[in-house]
Order: C-alpha cells, then sequence, then structure tokens
C-alpha cells in the first residue's frame, strides 16, 4: 500500500499534466474558452433563480441559494462519477501499451472536476456576497475539511466505477441514470426536515447527503457544520476511498487484456 | 534475488483468454453465456531467464511467438498467471513512443506530457530539456503545434524524450526504425552511451544483425518456450537456421 502511494506520488508530474490538459481542452474552440467555466454555473443559478421565484415557490427563503449551494458540489459528485467511469476506456491506447500506475487516470479526471467546482466557488461566493450573505468566518475554515472529504469520497467511488466499466461497459449508461436517482436520495433539492419520516434512514445512511448538509450549514445558513455530520462524512470518504482502492487494485491487473 | 541481477524471470507462465465472440455489456454476459466461452491459449509457458545489470539481452522469435508479451510482462502491463519477474531499479520502456501526444499543443508541451507519462517530476524534465531538444534536432519548431510536424519530426521528438529517461532498465521494442540512417545510427550512438555507463536493456527486433551487434546475449522464444539461451551470436544462427529449415 505505501508502496503504491510513493509510485503515485512519483508520477505526480502526470496527473498534473493530465489535469491541465483537460482544463485548457475542454473549451477550447468555443469563442469565450475558459470564461465558460464561470458562465455556466452563472447562468445556471439565473435558470433556477427565475424558475423558483416565479414559476414555483419553494417557500424556502431564496430558495435558488439554497439549491446553488447544494448543487454545486452535487455536480461535481455526479459528474466525477458517471463521467469518470470511462476515463480507463477512453486512455485505452496507453493502458495497452505503457506502464504507469493506473490509479493516475481516475485521479486526474476527479481532479480536474474538482478544479472546476473550485473556480465555481468563486461564483458563489460572488453570489452570497451580492445578496448581501455573511459568513460565519469559522465555518468558512470548515470549507476546505468538507471539500477534502468530498474528493476523497470522490476518487473512491470513482476508481470503483471506472476500473468495473472496463469489464462492463453498460456501467458507463446505468451511472447515468443512478446518480439522477441518488440525487433525489440526497438533500440537494430540499431540505432533510422535508423527507418523510419513513424514508429518512435512507438518506442517513447515503454519504453524500452529511457532505452537502455540510455545505449548506457553511454557505447558505451561515453557522459551523456539526461535529456529528463531519465526522461521518470524514470516515465515510476514507473508507470509501481505501475499499475504492482495493477493487482498483484487483481489478486492474486484466486492464490490459480485456480493453 | 542475487544482487548482481537486473531482471530475475522465473518460471513464469501466461494464458491468454481468446474469447470466441467476445461480449462487452451486460446483456451479452448474461444472456449469451455461450459466447463468452474462451479458450486459453498457453503464450508463455515457465520461462526463465535472468539478466545481469549492465547487460544488454535480445529476444528473438517469430511472429507469436510470445516475446513482446514478455516485455510487457516486464513493463507490468500486464501480470504474469504464475511464476515471478523481479527487477531491480527504475524500469523505463520504448514500447510505444509519443504516449499522450496532443496534436495541438506545442512540441514543448508534448514533451511535458509524454516525460510525465514516463513517470518524470517537473524538475526532472527542465533538468533534461536542453538534451532532449538538442537530441531531437527540432529546436525551430519546438513552440509549433506536433499536427504541424512531418511523421518523422514526430518520431524523432518522441525517441528523444524515452531516450532521455535515465533508466536502470530499459525495455525496447521494434522501435528503432526511426527516422533516417543517420538518425539511427544516432539513436545506437545513445543506446551504446546509456549501456555503458550500466544501464541493463531488452531489446525485441525481428533484426537479427541487430541483436547481433548491440546484446551479448539472446533469448530465443519458439512457441511459448525458450529455445535457446546463450550468446547472441549462437542463438540468432540457431534461430535462423530453424527459421531457414521451415521454409
Amino acid at each position: 500500500m505505501l508502496e503504491r502511494i510513493k509510485e503515485l506520488y512519483a508520477y505526480r508530474e502526470m496527473i498534473a499534466s493530465l489535469v491541465k490538459r483537460d482544463l485548457k481542452g475542454r473549451y477550447k474552440g468555443s469563442a469565450l474558452g475558459f470564461l465558460w467555466t464561470f458562465l455556466n454555473p452563472l447562468l445556471q443559478l439565473a435558470v433556477y433563480t427565475m424558475v423558483f421565484s416565479m414559476i414555483m415557490r419553494a417557500g424556502i427563503e431564496d430558495y435558488y441559494l439554497f439549491l446553488f449551494v447544494a448543487l454545486i458540489p452535487w455536480i461535481f459528485f455526479s459528474t466525477s462519477l458517471a463521467g469518470g467511469a470511462g476515463c480507463i476506456l477512453a486512455q485505452q491506447d496507453l493502458v495497452k501499451k505503457i506502464y504507469f500506475p493506473r490509479e493516475v487516470l481516475p485521479v486526474s479526471y476527479v481532479t480536474s472536476q474538482f478544479v472546476n467546482m473550485l473556480l465555481s466557488f468563486l461564483v458563489i461566493f460572488a453570489v452570497l456576497l451580492a445578496a448581501g450573505y455573511s459568513l460565519l468566518p469559522g465555518a468558512v475554515l470548515c470549507l476546505p475539511i468538507i471539500m477534502a472529504v468530498e474528493y476523497v469520497l470522490a476518487i473512491g467511488f470513482t476508481m470503483i466505477m471506472s476500473a468495473v466499466t472496463v469489464y462492463i461497459r453498460d456501467l458507463e449508461y446505468i451511472l447515468g441514470i443512478l446518480t439522477m436517482a441518488w440525487q433525489f436520495l440526497t438533500p440537494v433539492m430540499y431540505s432533510l426536515e422535508q423527507v418523510p419520516e419513513e424514508i429518512r434512514w435512507v438518506f442517513q445512511v447515503n454519504p453524500m447527503t452529511h457532505v452537502i448538509t455540510a455545505y449548506r450549514d457553511i454557505l447558505y445558513y451561515g453557522k459551523m457544520p456539526r461535529l456529528e455530520t463531519l465526522l461521518s462524512a470524514a470516515l465515510t470518504g476514507t473508507g470509501m476511498l481505501f475499499a475504492g482502492w482495493y477493487v482498483f487494485q484487483r481489478l486492474q491487473r486484466r486492464f490490459a487484456e480485456e480493453l | 534475488m542475487k544482487p548482481e541481477n537486473a531482471i530475475e524471470v522465473k518460471n513464469v507462465t501466461k494464458k491468454f483468454r481468446v474469447y470466441l465472440d467476445k461480449g462487452h455489456t451486460l446483456k451479452e454476459k448474461t444472456l449469451f453465456r455461450r459466447r463468452r466461452a474462451y479458450e486459453e491459449r498457453v503464450v508463455l509457458d515457465e520461462i526463465s531467464f535472468e539478466v545481469k545489470k549492465g547487460e544488454a539481452l535480445g529476444l528473438i522469435g517469430h511472429n507469436g511467438c510470445g516475446k513482446s508479451t514478455t516485455l510487457k510482462l516486464l513493463t507490468r502491463i500486464m501480470y504474469p498467471d504464475s511464476g515471478t519477474i523481479e527487477m531491480n531499479g527504475r524500469v523505463s520502456s520504448l514500447i510505444e513512443l509519443g504516449a499522450g501526444f496532443h496534436p495541438d499543443l506545442s512540441g514543448r508541451e508534448n514533451i511535458y506530457i509524454n516525460a510525465s507519462i514516463f513517470g518524470l517530476t517537473k524538475k526532472e524534465i527542465d533538468a533534461r530539456m536542453e538534451d532532449i531538444t538538442t537530441f531531437s534536432e527540432l529546436r525551430e519548431y519546438l513552440d509549433q503545434p506536433v499536427r504541424t510536424y512531418s511523421s518523422g519530426m514526430y518520431m524523432r521528438l518522441a525517441f528523444s524524450v524515452a531516450i532521455h529517461v535515465d533508466a536502470d532498465i530499459l525495455l525496447i521494442d521494434e522501435i528503432l526504425a526511426v527516422g533516417d540512417a543517420n538518425f539511427q545510427e544516432k539513436c545506437f550512438d545513445r543506446l551504446r552511451e546509456i549501456q555503458a555507463n550500466g544501464t541493463t536493456i531488452v531489446l525485441v527486433t525481428h533484426n537479427t544483425s541487430t541483436i547481433e551487434k548491440f546484446c551479448g546475449k539472446a533469448v530465443w522464444i519458439n512457441q511459448g518456450k525458450i529455445a535457446f539461451y546463450g550468446a547472441s551470436t549462437e542463438a540468432v544462427d540457431a534461430y535462423l537456421s530453424f527459421m531457414n529449415s521451415k521454409r
């Protein structure tokens, strides 16, 4: 295990250059280029604001913000999963012909999505400020922690999904619908209190519930996230990372032959 | 592992699953069981050899005999079904040139991407930049996108990066046919230099004169087994007379 971590660290430049290549290449050829990284969330926000202040009133104060501070982290997670599942297939030429620690591929995919989320957070902060929200400095200090937890959680899941996708190609498509269902089992569009008691346990076992709750506490309610929330998120995050890595290790041995 | 050895291969067996009709999707995997049937083909059968530090070993044999598979096992792209492979030191492979090259990025940017795939850090790449540039003879084209390169220029750039990854063990597969005669000669000179510095080299090629010129020892693999293992000239003789007898 320690060996693998050391080796992965030795390949950090590869991770960095894949992330750079992805971020640079994403909006290549479009007129506005990198600006889209900021425009995209901003325009999404505009749509949500319009829908939920004019068409469907949610009964939650500043619902668009309530939704937005949870949606951006959720999009990071779901894209990592659904898009990241194909990351090994997409690089099969490399995998078949060159040795490098295979973990590099899911890690760099998730990292590139993560950087994208960090950039979207600039938009979140700007909008919160413009809407007259004030944040608790202590709570904002918890933000990097919960981001790190979500990052680790996403890496764990993406490792499993990308490795299994090599053997069962359907998974990539199944995941599209699965992450959609998962979103509704996570308090992204509504608060946990609005969920009927009988099915609330589903939300409780869902690791993303704690992550999203923490984000919302910090950004929307402007309060410290509960220690309990942070701890259960951190625990499931690390657990998932190790589980994901273990499965990946087992499955990666036959990658070159299966591709 | 003996301290004087760079590579030890012991009783390595590799089988490939040859699918009669391969299904990748869930439907195919569950519904059409029969389609998933595969035959196991033994590609390497209990082969063992060792390479001493600083030695150059050639692998010869006809197409499909398992020599490229051997090299893939050495690079850890694949894993053996049984047996062990031990390697001592940093391994670099010249199996695929120009991995990760992005046509829209400049030669310089591609050097960084390509070298990083070989496991070099930014600092190490910076330190080699000058040597790589000089060796490739592409200095004035370095800031142009790689898609504007001719195929010869492309290969020269790729080879220059690969040859500057200072490895303890270098694995080479049939890629020395790069560029014109002068550049090829330069590649061989560079390889000799690398070998003189103590790097262990394993070379796969169909060009038997290259093996004789370059390698002290050679392994001839035939039908997954080692048919001959010894001095390269004798191995090449045995291999060629076998091939002639089959004609």
